[in-house]
């Protein structure tokens, strides 16, 4: 079982470094997607510097390329956020692992922690509270991958803004992001489910993109998940 | 509503759901159901945007104009799948749109 005590620098520093470098083949991952994210806001009719900001502000690689596409398209401003936000739900469920591990810090340390909750940073951290030994050494764990992943992320996203902003329009650059999807979507379709929900999304979207503000994306959303869950409850 | 504040908003809304049940989570349990659905939240997104983006694209375009960013789709597509890596989509989509749009003249 975890426990909590106060340590010295030395092994915290040992923790941190811990989860930067098992943090290393995330980056692999992240970095590329940062710059594919970087470009299409530089290519996007939005300021380079507000698709840039979409970093920092939204951290999370999936709303922030719905709400660069849905912005260019000139999707309704509600309609932006709610997409964006209907694809950061998963964030709650994260919230909710990392509550018990986190409960004996001060609100601060979880405010800010909580701040660094994304995809890897949570994959990362909760390996690390899953193992026994001190509390505080797992929290220096977390700390340190999830800083190292936004500093990457940060860069990455900059980098792509800088190079895109130079790119000619004849390369089609903006076909990179639907590209980019369908090859997130693809390794998934071996599962029923998740086929069902991916593809119910797919055909939905399509036809009603004629239904205005760009509705027809949060519909496509919910009858993907519906179809899914669905799936899920039937097997 | 800006640019500026939409994205505000998505980020501060983003900060809500991650900082929820970490404050919440002695008061309020979670949903069974949600946490099956969030198997299926990327996906359905993610295939949402594809589809939507894609036939945008094409939707202008005649017979031969579409044939470079649909046969650029495939060739992410059958890239994806035979090396089960995701990033291969952009590698082998964007060259085949490319020699595909010089192809047709396009």
């Amino acid at each position: 079982m975890n426990t909590t005590t106060t340590l010295g620098p030395a092994p915290l520093r040992a923790d941190v470094l811990a989860g930067v470098r098992a943090m290393g083949p995330w980056l692999a991952g992240v970095t590329p997607f940062g710059l594919v994210i970087g470009v299409s806001a530089a290519q996007a009719d939005i300021p380079a510097f507000a698709g840039w900001l979409t970093g920092p502000l939204i951290v999370a690689g999936s709303a922030q390329v719905a709400t660069i596409e849905l912005l260019d398209a000139g999707a309704a401003p509600a309609v932006v956020v709610l997409s964006a936000l209907i694809i950061n739900l998963r964030l709650v469920l994260y919230s909710a692992a990392m509550a018990p591990h986190w409960r004996h810090r001060p609100r601060w340390w979880r405010l800010m922690a909580a701040y660094l909750l994304i995809d890897p940073s949570f994959a990362v951290g909760v390996a690390r509270y899953e193992q026994p030994g001190e509390r505080s050494r797992a929290d220096a764990h977390y700390i340190g991958g999830a800083v190292v992943l936004y500093a990457a992320w940060f860069a990455a996203i900059g980098a792509g803004v800088v190079l895109g902003a130079q790119l000619p329009a004849g390369l089609r650059l903006e076909f990179v992001i639907p590209l980019f999807l369908v090859g997130e979507v693809v390794p998934k379709l071996a599962a029923r489910a998740t086929r069902r929900a991916a593809l119910s999304a797919s055909g939905v979207a399509v036809l009603a993109m004629a239904v205005p503000l760009h509705l027809g994306l949060v519909i496509a959303i919910i009858a993907g998940l519906a179809a899914g869950l669905l799936t899920k409850e039937a097997g | 509503m800006s640019v500026w504040l939409v994205i505000a908003l998505v980020g501060l809304g983003s900060y809500l759901f991650r900082v929820s049940m970490v404050l919440l989570v002695d008061q309020f349990g979670l949903p069974e159901w949600m946490g099956r659905a969030s198997t299926f939240v990327a996906p359905a997104a993610f295939a949402a945007l594809a589809a939507s983006a894609i036939a945008a694209y094409a939707a202008g375009l005649d017979l031969l104009q579409a044939v470079p960013p649909l046969g650029a789709v495939a060739a992410a597509m059958v890239a994806v799948r035979l090396t089960g890596k995701p990033y291969m989509a952009v590698i082998a989509g964007m060259p085949a749109l490319w020699i595909l749009t010089a192809l047709a003249g396009v």
